[in-house]
């Protein structure tokens, strides 16, 4: 038999996967590039435009003259050099052109809006029309999808291309780079897809049959039969999945209630979730919701999305994280040029310095929040006057909305706790309505050692005992300001950390869903303290 | 051109096709919408150049740009200016004028007698 090859790497994620590799191109700067010119995007821009003009003539053509007349106008002002003109100003001031887009009709939007004339302000509507259609006609780059079943091999893989794939079929990950603590990796344990990082680069052809024998943190090229079996049967015996228990509170031995909330990442998951095994949801990051520029200014999408959460959630609280982008989390021309870095522009400081981004989700947040038990949590604030900025747009959108009409209710707002800054001075933060840890980047931020980059991954590993020690503090201050506050970093979801984050004084976790099990016995087993409950007395 | 009947004085022309009329809005929703078709449609298939300034703000936007209309914000009671450059200017500036004194044609789409 020929000689299989096997390659050592990281494990991810978990598991055992076979199937034909999928060899994705490498995407570079230079891939890249081309995608962020002036004239590409403002060609984008137009043949958005021209789907939208088709649509709407098509839409037209069904309906009564009334009706149609309406849609008339609609095409009018879009076959208007004009709207385009103003969105190219932007696209030539750097803008991608979704934001460009967006940015010159909200503005456009806004005049309208002022006018004295009831009749006038109520064909703002039409241009909002206006505005999300060509917004959905920009769907942007369509991702380059790949057989259900099959193994992605490549240098990386992009959050939003991971949700757009169908893994229903299985398959599995490996990465020539990548780390274990990035979102793909993050989104490949919630889905319990195998995956293995940081092979190195290797050959080899699409097509061809591949392990990904991740627990072992192994890709087998071509393997035998015999070495498929033994990786099936151990993985067989090693998943004695714990039947889901309900409730959304659990006890510590030394009967200490503690609360446990759902991490939600896209609907899938809501679909797959049962609720009654949660208080609610935690977290709801919206970023990997959302698979283009041009989805993220649709604030439909926003909306009912936050609705299927409130929906499945019931009565229970749901806590919905406004975009998280930047970072190792980027959508082509949005958070993606300037704030590669952990340090940059991202979480709230992009959402203040895209204010057109923020007000289409908040719009979104607001009308959602008339239904259900929403609150809105803040990512990645570092000064109080980021907070304060952020209920300004809520407040002027929400007044917007109810001048509309539209039915509205302001949210709570709460923050992200992730910045040692912002952990160390969290009694000045009096106007955050409640406070949400978020480990990940705290732990990176303190040990000073990117998540995403595995050379110093040693660093981030050992990250707990500082992390422990600054919640500890956070949470002194928590309490004297009478504010709730609870956790959603992944340390939440490893057992073998949960009993210090109780000796920190945690009371609240939000975790994945698929860790839920692990999580109730750890905390079962463990005093409020964070001692094993055998060595109390 | 000069040989054609003037009746009203606001409008004004010249031998180089330049013409200027004023006018106020009196149709009950102002100019948005369908109103706002109708006039650029009508202003767009004159050669000239159509221009409107809004209450003297003396700004002159391009009249036959719906988008500018709809921004220009216009409702009833505003005073309009209109002024027409080029080919068949004053042939324009009374066909638009028309239409603003007859509402936009409005009654008539909305299936009542013209």
């Amino acid at each position: 038999m020929a000689e299989a090859l096997e390659i050592v790497g990281i494990c991810a994620s978990p598991g055992v996967a076979i199937g034909t590799v999928h060899l994705a191109a490498d995407v570079t700067a230079e891939t890249f590039a081309p995608f962020y010119t002036v004239a590409a995007e403002r060609e984008k821009l137009r043949q958005a435009v021209g789907v939208a003009v088709t649509d709407l003539s098509a839409l037209a053509d069904r309906l009564d003259e009334e009706s149609a007349g309406i849609l008339d106008f609609q095409v009018e002002m879009l076959l208007d050099p004009a709207l385009v003109e103003m969105a190219e100003e932007r696209i030539v001031g750097g803008d991608g052109a979704a934001l460009a887009w967006a940015g010159a009709l909200d503005r456009y939007i806004a005049g309208i809006e002022e006018a004295p004339d009831e009749q006038l302000r109520a064909r703002a509507v039409d241009v909002v029309d206006i505005r999300n259609r060509v917004l959905r006609a920009l769907t942007g780059r369509p991702v380059e999808d790949f057989a259900p079943g099959s193994v992605f091999v490549g240098k990386d893989l992009e959050p939003s291309h991971f949700l757009a794939h169908d893994w229903s079929a299985g398959g599995g990950i490996v990465l020539f780079d990548g780390s274990a603590s990035s979102h793909v990796a993050m989104l490949a344990r919630s889905r319990g897809i195998p995956m293995v990082v940081a092979t190195g680069r290797f050959e080899i052809g699409d097509g061809l049959r591949v392990l990904v024998d991740a627990s072992d943190a192994l890709v087998v090229i071509d393997p035998e039969d015999a070495r498929i079996r033994k990786a099936k049967s151990r993985m067989a015996s090693a998943s004695p999945s714990a039947p889901a228990q309900p409730g959304g509170t659990v006890e510590t031995a030394d009967g200490v209630a503690i609360r446990l909330s759902a991490i939600i990442n896209d609907r899938q998951e809501l679909k797959a979730t049962d609720p009654s095994s949660f208080a609610g949801i935690g977290l709801m990051r919206t970023e990997f919701l959302i698979a283009s520029p041009a989805d993220a200014f649709d604030e439909e999408k926003h909306y009912e999305v936050c609705r299927q959460a409130l929906d499945w959630a019931g009565s229970a609280p749901v806590i919905v994280r406004m975009l998280d982008l930047g970072g190792d989390k980027t959508l082509p021309g949005l958070g993606a040029k300037k704030s590669e870095s952990f340090m940059g522009v991202r979480g709230i400081r992009l959402l203040l310095a895209l204010p057109e981004l923020a007000r289409v989700q908040a719009r979104a947040l607001l009308r959602a929040a008339a239904h259900g038990n929403l609150s809105v949590l803040l990512p990645m604030v570092t000064v109080p006057d980021e907070l304060d900025s952020m209920r300004t747009i809520f407040e002027e959108e929400l007044a917007v909305l109810v001048r509309r009409g539209v039915e509205a209710r302001m949210p709570e707002i709460g923050m992200m706790v992730e910045v040692p800054a912002a952990a160390l001075m969290l009694d000045r933060f009096s106007r955050s309505a409640f406070f949400s840890f978020g480990t990940n980047d705290l732990a990176q931020y303190l040990m000073a050692a990117a998540r995403g980059d595995q050379s110093v991954a040693g660093l981030y590993e050992v990250a707990a005992p500082a992390v422990c020690r600054l919640i500890g503090q956070s949470v002194a201050l928590a309490e004297a300001m009478k504010r709730p506050l609870g956790i959603c970093g992944e340390m939440a979801s490893e057992p073998r950390h949960v009993p210090a984050l109780m000796a920190a004084g945690l009371r609240h976790f939000s975790v994945a869903p698929s860790r839920i099990a692990d999580i109730r016995s750890a905390i079962g087993g463990s005093c409020s303290d964070g001692r094993a409950a055998a060595e109390k007395r | 051109m000069e040989s054609r009947p003037r009746q009203e004085a606001p409008e004004a022309g010249d031998a180089h096709g330049h013409c200027q009329t004023e006018i106020e809005v009196t149709h009950g929703f102002g100019l948005h919408a369908r109103p706002s078709v109708t006039f650029t449609r009508l202003a767009r298939s004159f050669p000239c150049s159509v221009e409107i300034e809004v209450n003297g703000s003396n700004v002159w936007l391009n009249g036959k740009s719906i988008v500018k209309m709809i921004g220009a914000r216009i409702r009833r009671g505003t005073i309009l200016k209109i002024r027409a450059r080029g080919l068949r200017a004053a042939e324009a500036i009374r066909a638009l004028k028309a239409l603003v004194e007859r509402d936009f044609d409005e009654e008539k789409k909305h299936g009542r007698s013209a």
